[in-house]
């Protein structure tokens, strides 16, 4: 990579090479200890090793720093806004001009229809509402059921909510990014392509797969999309963290 | 490589667009059911529907390759090139 090689003083994004610090700049335990001032100072350092590298980057920088905090609101902003919503809204009335859905029967408030739905944000726990196919029959019971099928749902969205419940104090947040923490994010894929399967689970009679098939897709997807999610950051998390070591390599201990 | 998104991805929209309207008017029987845009279209009975029946396997199609041209196919070839020229030029 040495075509993007610029002077060394103007690079701040760790660079392409030269991971490992050089040994005589990795301060040795001994000169730590005569440190009196010990990570006030480390601190003082990093903050100046940053900001000289910033003053370095808007010397060479052609760009003119005006006394702006940003664009005015008039012409700049409004403009943009009004052509964003000006699309979405001529975007619905296309779509409602050339798909008009056909007016069915008014309903009627003397019989339940044969299909009852919750509000789209709320398929998630109406699909746990329908795992009754999961629920085993036990031998001991001549293949009776331990739990009914509809304390079956209801404990399938306590378990839910309860490992929703529970992440805060498995993991604080403290990533700034997926790629920090690829256990985590691919977690947390998994849990977002599972309220998608699992909502798509609700509304089974509109699929057209078979229910054995949207079963294992309810629950194999988010696996997959979990793996696919921990190997890609896994894969990326190496160029990032040794961009990061580079610059906090003080910190490291030393050989 | 944004380029190539950007792309694809109006393709694919676009693209899709057209279809879903095609589609509506065309393979859908009912908005009532799981066939919606994918029950066979009816025998057209004018220029204009046998020309949009038409269609609408050709804007499907559109939106699928195309997408995956600007995201896969391409992309892919580049990296190749770049491979190939990269090889020739350490050996």
């Amino acid at each position: 990579m040495s075509e993007n090689e610029t002077t060394d003083d103007a690079r701040t994004d760790g660079g392409e090479t030269g991971i490992v610090a050089p040994d005589d700049e990795v301060p040795t335990w001994s000169e730590r200890k005569e440190r009196k001032a010990g990570l006030s100072r480390l601190t003082y350092e990093y903050f100046e090793r940053s900001r000289r590298e910033d003053q370095d980057l808007r010397n060479e920088s052609d760009y003119v720093e005006r006394d702006v905090l940003g664009f005015p609101t008039w012409p700049h902003e409004i403009i943009r806004n009004l052509s964003i919503s000006m699309f979405f809204v001529g975007m619905i009335v296309l779509i409602a001009a050339a798909l008009p859905p056909s007016l069915e029967a008014p309903a009627d408030p003397s019989s339940t229809p044969e299909i009852i739905l919750p509000d789209w944000y709320l398929y998630w726990s109406f699909g746990l509402l329908k795992l009754n196919p999961l629920n085993p029959g036990l031998a001991v019971l001549d293949g009776g059921k331990l739990l009914s099928d509809q304390l079956y749902g209801v404990l399938a969205n306590v378990v839910v909510v309860g490992a929703v419940a529970l992440l805060p104090y498995l993991n604080k947040g403290s990533a700034r990014r997926p790629v920090e923490q690829p256990f985590w994010a691919s977690i947390g894929v998994g849990g977002a392509v599972f309220s998608i399967t699992i909502a798509a689970l609700a509304v089974q009679n509109l699929i057209p797969l078979p229910l054995p098939l949207q079963l294992n897709i309810v629950f194999v997807f988010p696996v997959v999309a979990g793996i696919i999610t921990y190997a890609v950051l896994k894969t990326m998390r190496e160029g990032y963290m040794y961009g990061l070591n580079r610059r906090y390599y003080m910190l490291r201990p030393p050989k | 490589m944004a380029d190539e998104f950007i792309k694809g991805f109006g393709i694919l929209t676009g693209a899709g667009l057209v279809w879903m309207v095609l589609a509506g008017w065309y393979q859908t029987p009912s908005f009532f059911m799981t066939n919606q845009l994918i029950a066979p279209p009816p025998e057209p009975g004018n220029v204009f529907d046998a020309i949009s029946i038409f269609l609408i396997d050709i804007f499907l199609w559109t939106a699928i390759l195309g997408a995956l041209t600007f995201w896969l196919l391409i992309p892919a070839g580049r990296e190749a090139a770049a491979a190939l020229e990269e090889r020739r030029e350490s050996s």
